[in-house]
């Protein structure tokens, strides 16, 4: 094992001391020695570096305490029942957990100022090297203290999810032992068999309409204090069952839950597809209007054409250009002052039974389809 | 029973012990304790080559890292001032390290000075720092000076080696060559004596010493023995008492140190080895658990004129960490070459598990069959996440062990090895020979010439009688057209004149290798250790003539080998060394340490042996480590006749 030779290393300087002055020899003598060494240790600066890392580490620290000091109160769940003394509310944790988060976030930054500084100083690598291994000390300690914190803050939010769901499930355990008092009413009649069962089966439903007459039978069946073994033997076999049948229920939960977690996976995934194609979705989707619109309005065009074509011919090959644009005066009444889109003429004969059926000649309006259709 | 249960812990893993002490050094001399929330405290690690050679096998740079030390510098170099962080010295206390000590105190180098010597400083010296502090008027700098008596290497839990940066100091061949002085001789010894001083005060026990006579260990012993007596009546400074000991206090029993010189057994150290660690250190650059491979580049025929590929280099860490290495270091090679093989198969099937899974996650509910195998796939899926790290570290052994077994095995396949291993074997134990030696030697396939050597040398250790002239005419002929240099021969025989005047020829137990059928899953399965043509031999137990001894003195067994050593007791008052053992109980823990170099094939032999024994610890320790080619070289230069 090691050997602390410490004590005998200072009797040496002292040795060293005595003879050093006995042989007359100038270390700076004797009283002034320890003089001179607090004057040669003053100028030395104390390096920046250093003395800005500790004060970081005594931050962290002060950070660690004040953790380690409420961590009690913080992660007690039983606060609200607590005396007054110890109790933490909510608003409290959330008020630690607050400063706490600013805190390191400050922290985090001076380490961050800490290392551009250093790497912008010239130094040796040696010293670069030592600077950066310090820092990273730092940061790992900073990061042990947010652990801590992490820690605290996740058992904190554990609790809050077990508190939620226990009070969720809070109806039925009060249901089931309702239930099971109904059906000790119902079971004592063994005739009344399909009542059992009607009473097992929509028990959800009826307890809330039969917990207060069963409560009132159940007061007046008080008087009876035994249970004949049948009736015993019964209730237990009901127990059973209905312990057997509410496992079975809950793994079926479970797996319809696990099953639900998947479908809502990939309609998420579905989703995505989809949201990546709703561009293109909407442009056919405008196209599609567009051209009902389109065809609606032509076919109109068109009865209106017709209709007015009895009272005469007109001349409407001119008024429609090749490319089925109107000639740029308008004429009387024009029914035709608006604009017949592109597409119209490749579908009008086939949407349109007012040109498929009429195929005869007729003068402007076949003329105007087979303008029209020239004008494909 | 917990008393005994802390003895077998004492002596169980001087590693844990070395590794303790070192760790504390490094926490400015105060236990250390893990604190998760501590405050970080820095510093800088100063040490020498003897100092690196200590640490390195024992913890890695992250473990330093852990440990606070930002900067790990070696003494000798040019080092720059850094402010404000205290500095941890671990070094030998000679001359020049004392001075560039002082040199450090007088340039002001850092804020305070932890000096941590690896054996105990001596007076002047101690003055020299203080009249530098004086000067430098830094001595309140100076916080503490400690003597670590850390002064060996500890290479496995159970093994230790003096020194590896002034071997050469207390080699073989120091020890044993004709022309040394008393006064060499003296510093040898008390080098070794300082090394495994420092090793009883780590362990923490003092042991019953018992020694061949006539040789270098019967030297050692005595000098060690006067060693720990001085320290043991030293009441004040006592080494061994009270609180310095630790847990090694409550050991009932007093280990046994057995003091074997190299010379009962020159045989081992030329042997052909068949185990994977014994093989590395055999045929690849290993020392200090670092394996140095040059990987060749492949078999490419450059276009004339080109340079050609450099060769990689690559080192390897064999630590206790390995896994893969700690359970197979001691077996043969053909079963780690199987070992790998199924290791990579199960590492591969691992790494499927985790592609399918991810192939899974990435389908869009295609088929019915995915999305149900999508239902118990989170457990799954979490649980592949959080093995990735443990799967790449696997994957990373994997593949070092493959390389290095590989390495292992071009060698093996080169040099005709496991041919050398079997006859050896045969020779050694002294069964019938179906190929003549001549034979052998004079293949020119089989081997380098240094490998033939070996053989012929194994071959004229073992033989009852030396070969008649006429033959060894013949041999010596045959080995020097296979290029051998002659030159070890001459010392063999020459020692083996010597080993005969004083006892018999060391014999090597009665056993046989049976050479077992090709291996057919390796050969069969394309993998890389495809090993054609090479034997699996598998070894069985035998007794090599250092563990016979040791067996012998820890059970108490009477033999004519061992019955005249002699026995040594530090805390006996009357210093007499009677031959006659006052202990008449086997021992539980025992030291073996061999005087003028080791082995891993030694090693490896005392490890099979004990672990047959419940209950029972050896420690094995030599003062340098060699492997064959190494000692033939040394012993190349040992010509002259006369021996201590």
């Amino acid at each position: 094992m090691a050997v602390d030779i410490t004590l005998l290393f200072r009797a040496s300087v002292k040795t060293v001391k005595t003879r050093n002055k006995a042989l007359g020899v100038a270390v700076g003598g004797g009283a002034d020695g320890s003089r001179d060494e607090l004057f040669r240790r003053s100028p030395r600066p104390k390096s920046d570096f250093s003395s800005r890392a500790r004060e970081v580490i005594s931050h962290i620290g002060k950070l660690r305490d004040f953790l380690l000091e409420h961590r009690k109160d913080y992660i007690n769940a039983y606060s609200h029942i607590m005396s007054e003394y110890g109790r933490m509310t909510d608003t409290e944790r959330d008020q630690i957990d607050q400063d706490a988060q600013t805190f390191m976030r400050t922290c985090s930054e001076a380490i961050q100022q800490l290392r551009t500084q250093a790497h912008k100083e010239i130094h040796s690598q040696q010293v670069k090297e030592h600077r950066s291994a310090v820092l990273d000390f730092i940061e790992d300690y900073l990061k042990r203290v947010c652990k801590l914190y992490s820690e605290q803050r996740a058992i904190r939010v554990k609790r809050v999810v077990d508190k939620k769901r226990l009070s969720k499930l809070e109806p039925e355990p009060r249901t089931k032992t309702r239930e099971s008092v109904s059906s000790e009413k119902v079971s004592r009649d063994p005739s009344q068999d399909s009542e059992e069962k009607s009473v097992t089966e929509e028990y959800p439903e009826k307890v809330p309409a039969e917990s207060q007459p069963e409560l009132g039978t159940w007061g007046d069946g008080k008087g009876e204090d035994e249970l004949s073994p049948e009736e015993i033997q019964m209730f237990e076999q009901e127990n059973q069952r209905l312990i057997g049948e509410m496992n079975s229920l809950f793994d079926e939960v479970r797996q319809i839950e696990g099953r639900v977690v998947e479908i809502s996976r990939l309609q998420e995934i579905f989703t995505e597809k989809v949201l990546q194609q709703e561009a293109e979705i909407d442009s056919i989707h405008q196209l599609v209007v567009g051209a009902t619109e389109n065809i609606k309005e032509g076919n109109e065009d068109i009865r209106e054409d017709r209709t007015k074509k009895t009272k005469g011919c007109r001349s409407y090959s001119t008024r429609h250009r090749a490319d089925g644009l109107p000639t740029g005066a308008r004429t009387s009444s024009g029914p035709w002052p608006r604009v017949l889109p592109q597409p119209l003429t490749t579908r009008a004969e086939t949407l349109d039974p007012v040109y498929t059926r009429r195929p005869e000649a007729r003068c402007s309006p076949h003329q105007g389809a087979s303008q029209l259709q020239g004008a494909e | 029973m917990v008393g005994v249960k802390m003895a077998t812990a004492a002596a169980a893993s001087i590693r844990e012990r070395q590794t303790v002490a070192l760790k504390r050094m490094l926490n400015f001399n105060v236990p250390h304790v893990k604190n998760s929330t501590g405050e970080p405290v820095w510093k800088v690690l100063i040490y020498d080559r003897f100092g690196q050679d200590i640490i390195s096998p024992l913890l890695s740079v992250k473990e330093l890292r852990d440990m606070g030390i930002t900067l790990h510098l070696l003494l000798h170099s040019d080092r720059d001032p850094i402010p404000d962080v205290p500095a941890v010295y671990f070094v030998m206390p000679t001359e020049e390290n004392i001075d560039r000590m002082c040199q450090d105190l007088r340039n002001q180098l850092y804020e305070s000075y932890y000096l941590n010597f690896i054996s105990a400083i001596s007076r002047s010296k101690l003055e020299d720092i203080a009249n530098a502090a004086l000067a430098a008027s830094a001595v309140t700098q100076v916080a503490k000076v400690f003597d670590q008596y850390l002064n060996f290497i500890t290479l496995e839990d159970d093994m230790f080696v003096l020194c590896n940066q002034n071997k050469e100091l207390v080699s073989y061949r120091a020890i044993n060559r004709p022309d040394i002085t008393d006064t060499e001789m003296e510093t040898v010894m008390d080098t070794i004596v300082d090394s495994l001083f420092c090793f009883f005060v780590t362990l923490g026990a003092v042991p019953i010493i018992r020694c061949s006579r006539g040789t270098a260990a019967e030297m050692v012993a005595v000098k060690l023995d006067k060693k720990l007596r001085e320290n043991l009546r030293d009441a004040r400074n006592s080494l061994f008492t009270g609180d310095t000991l630790g847990a090694g206090q409550f050991s009932f029993q007093r280990p046994l140190l057995v003091l074997v010189d190299r010379n009962i057994d020159l045989a081992t150290p030329l042997h052909h080895t068949w185990t994977y660690q014994a093989l590395v250190h055999d045929v690849l650059d290993f020392h200090l658990n670092r394996v140095n491979l040059e990987e060749s580049s492949g078999v490419e025929n450059s276009p004339a004129g080109a340079r050609p590929k450099r060769k990689n280099k690559k080192s390897y860490d064999l630590t206790p960490v390995d896994k893969f290495w700690q359970k197979h270091k001691g077996s043969p090679f053909p079963e780690v070459a199987e070992s790998v093989q199924q290791e990579l198969e199960s590492y591969r099937a691992q790494e499927d598990e985790v592609k399918r899974l991810k192939s899974i996650m990435g389908l869009e509910g295609e088929d019915e069959g995915a999305i149900s195998m999508l239902s118990d796939n989170t457990a799954k899926l979490t649980s592949a996440v959080s093995s990735l790290p443990e799967l790449l570290e696997k994957k990373r052994l994997i593949d070092l062990h493959t390389n290095v077994a590989t390495a292992v095995l071009e060698h093996i396949k080169a040099r005709k090895l496991d041919v050398y291993f079997e006859y050896e074997e045969k020779i050694m134990s002294k069964t019938t020979l179906d190929k003549s030696l001549l034979d052998i030697i004079s293949d020119p396939d089989a081997g380098t010439p240094e490998d033939k050597m070996r053989l012929f040398l194994i071959y004229y250790i073992s033989a009852q009688q030396a070969p008649s002239e006429a033959d060894l005419e013949q041999y010596k002929k045959a080995l020097t057209d296979a290029g051998c240099n002659l030159n070890p021969l001459q010392y063999i025989k020459q020692w083996k004149a010597f080993a005969k005047m004083a006892s018999a020829p060391a014999s090597y137990g009665n056993t046989t290798t049976k050479p077992m059928g090709l291996l057919s899953r390796v050969m069969n399965t394309g993998s890389q250790f495809v090993m054609e043509g090479v034997k699996n031999l598998v070894l069985k137990q035998q007794n090599l003539p250092v563990t016979r001894i040791l067996d012998n003195l820890m059970e108490m067994k009477s033999n004519p080998e061992t019955d005249d050593y002699r026995y040594f007791d530090p805390k006996m008052l009357r210093g007499n060394d009677s031959s006659v053992p006052r202990n008449k109980n086997p021992f539980q823990e025992a030291i073996v340490f061999v005087v003028g170099g080791g082995n891993y094939i030694e090693y490896q032999n005392l490890v099979d042996y004990i672990k047959g024994k419940q209950g029972k610890h050896i420690l094995y320790g030599c003062s340098e480590l060699f492997n064959a080619t190494q000692f033939i070289k040394q012993v190349k230069c040992t010509l002259v006749v006369c021996f201590l």
